[in-house]
């Protein structure tokens, strides 16, 4: 079964390193966003509006869903290539798994391209 | 699947907080309701269980602990410990603040 023409970094090496750095910048986010919004119960639009479009907070931002995007692009893809094969469900699996693969890949680049559009319309 | 689908969820929140003070107060309005309190709790619980999961992952690769079978099995049972601990929190954040 040829799996690497749709792996991320098309090196299990290099997926996995991608897999941990991008882990580690949306643990950082998503430890800051929950720490913000627990310390600002009474959180307003405008005080919520000046945070998010700060060009740092941006760049975070931005950083957090391209980290999403890889993570979930190798997350599905160890799951689909394990799961959706041959062996497993039969002659049909090929087929299957390439759709999935690619309706994946699509929503995952919709994902960034909403983020991108979201945090530079503020 | 939870947690791929739940980032379609927080990214339509993050638009609807952002593009106006109207849409904002729809945000507000929205975890106000039992059944989007539901979705938002579901998300934070799947998310919460995925983060301490790979932390655990984390913490092996860097070659701390033994790297036998008990040290795995003693680990898997903290994450889900803690894991549990924060939903807990995340149930009392989402449903009670």
């Amino acid at each position: 079964m040829v799996t690497t023409v749709t792996s991320l970094g098309r090196s299990g090496l290099s997926d996995w390193l991608i897999q941990r750095v991008s882990a580690v910048v949306m643990t950082a986010y998503l430890i800051f966003i929950v720490g913000y919004l627990i310390a600002t119960p009474d959180l307003t639009y405008t005080q919520w509006a000046a945070l998010n479009s700060t060009l740092p907070m941006r760049m975070f931002s931005l950083l957090t869903i391209l980290s999403i995007a890889a993570h979930a692009w190798i997350g599905m893809w160890c799951v689909l290539t394990d799961y959706i094969t041959v062996r497993l469900i039969g002659p049909k699996a090929t087929i299957l798994r390439i759709i999935f693969q690619l309706g994946m890949m699509a929503v995952t680049l919709l994902y960034v391209v909403w983020a991108i559009d979201i945090l530079w319309g503020i | 699947m939870i947690l791929f689908f739940s980032v379609a969820v927080f990214l339509w929140l993050l638009d609807a907080s952002l593009a106006s003070e109207q849409s904002f107060d729809g945000v507000k309005t929205f975890f106000a309701n039992p059944i989007c309190q539901f979705i938002i709790w579901g998300s934070l619980a799947a998310l919460a269980y995925h983060a301490v999961a790979g932390i655990r992952h984390l913490i092996m690769d860097f070659g701390l602990g033994e790297e036998s079978f008990e040290s795995g099995r003693v680990t898997a049972w903290i994450a889900l410990v803690v894991a549990v601990v924060l939903i807990a929190l995340v149930t009392g954040w989402v449903f009670l603040w």
